[in-house]
């Protein structure tokens, strides 16, 4: 359990769940973005705008972190994943692109009038595109379709494409839209406060109903995911998944917004983390173990020193770069 | 078309679309450093409302830049995954540790850009410090890896595979002191020669201003003491060449024959059929005494190598010397207009001066360009020298001529998008138009 190569994916699994949360949750603004609804949704979009500013591009390298680390010290996997996937990772790209520069465009540049609601639409569907592919590719890991035999990687062309795999990009869609609400009542006041909670309670049952559609679909097109996910140390991460979800929607309803935060990010780090206990020891389920697809000991202990040095100047830097921001979403106004 | 050509050019593309954004991404960290240092230091709050007049533009490249180098991460394997199953162990550590520093680039470039009404003066320039180190710390770093592909090191091949890995020496490896030296003095004269053609631009159209003159000398000093600096690390590039890459530099020279006393060829078309050098002005013993101070030297040739092994001249060495010509463009006016600063100060903002400096401003980037072709043209036809082909890295998978496309479309967007943004607008917008704008909110 504690071999360098299990620390290793300890690192890639860290970097998922950091970037699910934080950059999830800007993925998130841009689906509320299209979706806001009632008297208050030229506020709720505006809160929404200003609250990704300063920490979007923070939370996307949690992303490139990621791919660093599976090409550094699983360099196999990653030239297996990246062979096979080509198209959903394709299309996760040209998403973080069109969002990227829609929002900076909208925010740097001088955009007015008839340009404002078109970067607005491509920014919002932009937001749906890379989370939805991005989970296909995360759960394709786990169908079992991708082969691997005598160092090659194999897999029919469209094999990504079926309910599991769909789904699991739909999962990632109601991650982020469930996280963003749920931040966004720490950050808001009266009616508008309400309206994120309403908006974060409906997400979490969203999810809820969506996660537990999952285990029979995987059932049907992943057995082997979801005889894993169903064993003893899946089983646990779900019940716990599941207790924290319920947690974070009890939080919502009472208006502990701060403790419903935590709950609604842990729901996510644990339904991750499910996903990665029914994987472990594989990278490609079934097919390809994390020991050898790893990179050799040399490169495992010097990328986790690397990590280490790395902590001591990210922790610090992150810690103020949120505590700057928190608050009032508009930074030209005080916390 | 071709799985490898088109491999080979959606690569290509992509790096020369992103170095733009990298370029200045570690170039305007150090501008915003020195200007806000100043202000502090001088009191002088001219050069902090220049510092802030940069955030708009600051902000709309360095997303461009962060979005089009995660294209990058991801076509190292979606395009050469067998060439990452191969490196990654060791060229991943560069990686990693550039990763840190676009963290902390992300963030103190957040901090300054958003934190005006949340952070003291004070702060705000202790936050530039940060970001220009993490800006220059990731180019030092990610220049590892490119370096590692010319002179691979800090490994042993064992049967067909790697083993005795040693990552900190493939970190090291032999061209990595030169090429990052080079390249990241590089990024300082590109984004200083830019900025003060952005700003020699805005004087000429008749819109004088504090910021635009503080801007131009601030950005102008920056990329004059730079340019100095990149004649000598260019020649110890090339004296390390002659060591670690002779074919390489052998392509650069367009020298076909190894000889005593080899000439230098300015400019020319070098012909690989007839092993000429046409329309070139020749310089006797040019090169040995360039490479070595004694003009009997020997200099290998590109026919010192097997056949299949070395690069096309042709594509180098025209490259090279648009590199090298470059610096000679920029010189000029740069030279120009500290003389009359230093002699008659009312001059250097003359017509002619301004209009010699914006002329010159874009070479910075065609040079920085131009010299990073010469680099990967030159290493060619290797994806790591004397390992592994390019060939041989490719991915198995086919229809890369549709990501290609749509990549090149993704791009065109972009760009389009961009300089609708950034140039002045046509229509008489007036003192918004210029650079010193104000920060637009929303």
């Amino acid at each position: 359990m504690w071999s360098l190569e299990s620390l290793a994916y300890a690192v890639v699994h860290i970097g998922l769940v950091m970037y699910a949360v934080f950059g999830g949750a800007d993925f998130g603004g841009g689906i509320w973005t299209a979706l806001a609804w009632g008297p208050r949704a030229k506020e709720q979009r505006s809160d929404l705008f200003h609250a990704i500013g300063p920490v979007w591009e923070t939370n996307h390298v949690w992303l490139i972190f990621v791919v660093v680390t599976l090409f550094t010290a699983f360099p196999k996997g990653f030239a297996a994943l990246f062979t096979v996937l080509l198209v959903p990772l394709v299309l996760a790209l040209v998403g973080i692109n069109f969002r990227g520069a829609a929002f900076a465009f909208r925010n740097f540049g001088r955009a007015t009038g008839g340009q404002i609601p078109f970067l607005v639409s491509t920014f919002a569907v932009a937001s749906l595109l890379t989370p939805f592919a991005l989970g296909i590719t995360l759960t394709a890991t786990a169908s079992g379709k991708i082969l691997w035999a005598g160092g090659q990687v194999q897999a029919a062309p469209l094999f990504w494409v079926e309910p599991f795999t769909l789904m699991g990009g739909v999962i990632a869609i109601a991650v982020c839209a469930y996280l963003t609400p749920i931040f966004m009542t720490l950050r808001s006041e009266g009616a508008l406060q309400g309206d994120f909670r309403r908006q974060g309670m409906l997400a979490g049952a969203v999810l809820g109903v969506l996660t537990a559609a999952e285990i029979p679909v995987a059932l049907a097109c992943a057995p082997l995911f979801a005889a894993r996910l169903l064993s003893w140390r899946g089983a646990f991460f779900v019940v716990l998944a599941a207790g924290m979800g319920t947690a974070a929607l009890v939080l919502l309803w009472k208006n502990r917004f701060l403790a419903a935060q935590l709950a609604g990010s842990g729901t996510v780090a644990l339904t991750l983390t499910g996903f990665a206990a029914a994987m472990y020891p594989d990278l490609l389920i079934g097919q390809l173990t994390l020991a050898e697809a790893a990179a050799p000991r040399a490169t495992l202990s010097a990328f986790l020193g690397i990590c280490l040095v790395g902590v001591f100047v990210l922790v610090p830097s992150l810690w103020f770069l949120y505590r700057t921001f928190r608050g009032e979403p508009n930074s030209q106004i005080p916390p | 078309m071709d799985q490898v050509l088109s491999a080979r050019a959606l690569m290509g593309i992509s790096l020369g679309f992103h170095i733009i954004y990298a370029t200045i991404g570690v170039g305007l960290p150090l501008l915003l450093m020195l200007a806000e240092g100043v202000s502090l230091a001088r009191g002088d709050d001219g050069y902090h409302d220049l510092a802030r007049s940069w955030v708009r533009p600051a902000g709309l490249l360095f997303a461009i830049g962060a979005v089009s180098g995660t294209i990058l991460s991801f076509e190292l394997g979606l395009l050469w995954p067998r060439f990452m199953a191969l490196s990654g162990p060791l060229i991943g550590l560069p990686f990693s540790m550039e990763g840190f520093a676009f963290f902390v680039e992300a963030i103190f470039l957040a901090l300054y850009s958003y934190g005006e009404k949340r952070l003291s003066r004070r702060v705000l320039f202790l936050c530039t410090i940060p970001l220009s180190v993490a800006a220059a710390a990731s180019a030092v770093f990610v220049i590892s890896a490119n370096a590692w592909m010319n002179t691979p090191a800090g490994f042993s091949v064992i049967n067909g595979a790697l083993a005795e890995l040693h990552p900190f020496e493939a970190f090291a490896n032999p061209a990595w002191a030169h090429e990052a030296v080079h390249a990241t003095l590089a990024a300082y004269v590109a984004t200083g020669f830019a900025v003060a053609g952005v700003y020699a631009a805005a004087l000429l159209r008749g819109e004088a201003s504090a910021v635009a003159t503080r801007g131009l000398t601030l950005s102008l000093a920056v990329a004059t003491v730079a340019l100095p600096l990149m004649l000598v690390s260019g020649d110890w590039s090339a004296k390390t060449l002659a060591v670690q890459q002779k074919p390489k530099l052998a392509a650069m020279e367009a020298l076909f024959r190894s000889e005593r006393g080899a000439p230098l060829f300015l400019g020319g078309w070098p012909d690989p059929a007839t092993r000429q050098v046409r329309y070139a002005v020749r310089i006797p013993k040019g090169l040995s005494v360039l490479l070595s101070g004694d003009p009997d030297a020997l200099v290998e040739g590109l026919d010192a190598f097997p056949a299949g092994t070395t690069p096309d001249p042709r594509l180098v060495h025209p490259f090279f010397d648009l590199m090298v010509a470059s610096f000679f463009i920029m010189m000029g006016p740069a030279l120009w207009f500290w003389w009359l600063f230093w002699r008659r100060p009312e001059a250097a903002w003359g017509t002619w001066t301004l209009r010699a400096l914006l002329l010159a401003s874009p070479f910075g980037l065609i040079a920085l360009e131009s010299g990073w072709l010469v680099t990967e043209f030159g290493r060619q036809p290797w994806v790591a020298r004397g390992m592994m082909r390019v060939t041989q890295g490719v991915t198995a998978q086919t229809g890369i001529a549709p990501v290609l496309f749509t990549f090149l479309v993704l791009y065109l967007v972009l760009t389009a998008g961009l300089l609708k943004l950034l140039l002045p607008a046509a229509k008489g917008k007036g003192a918004d138009a210029t650079p010193g704008g104000p920060h637009v909110e929303s």
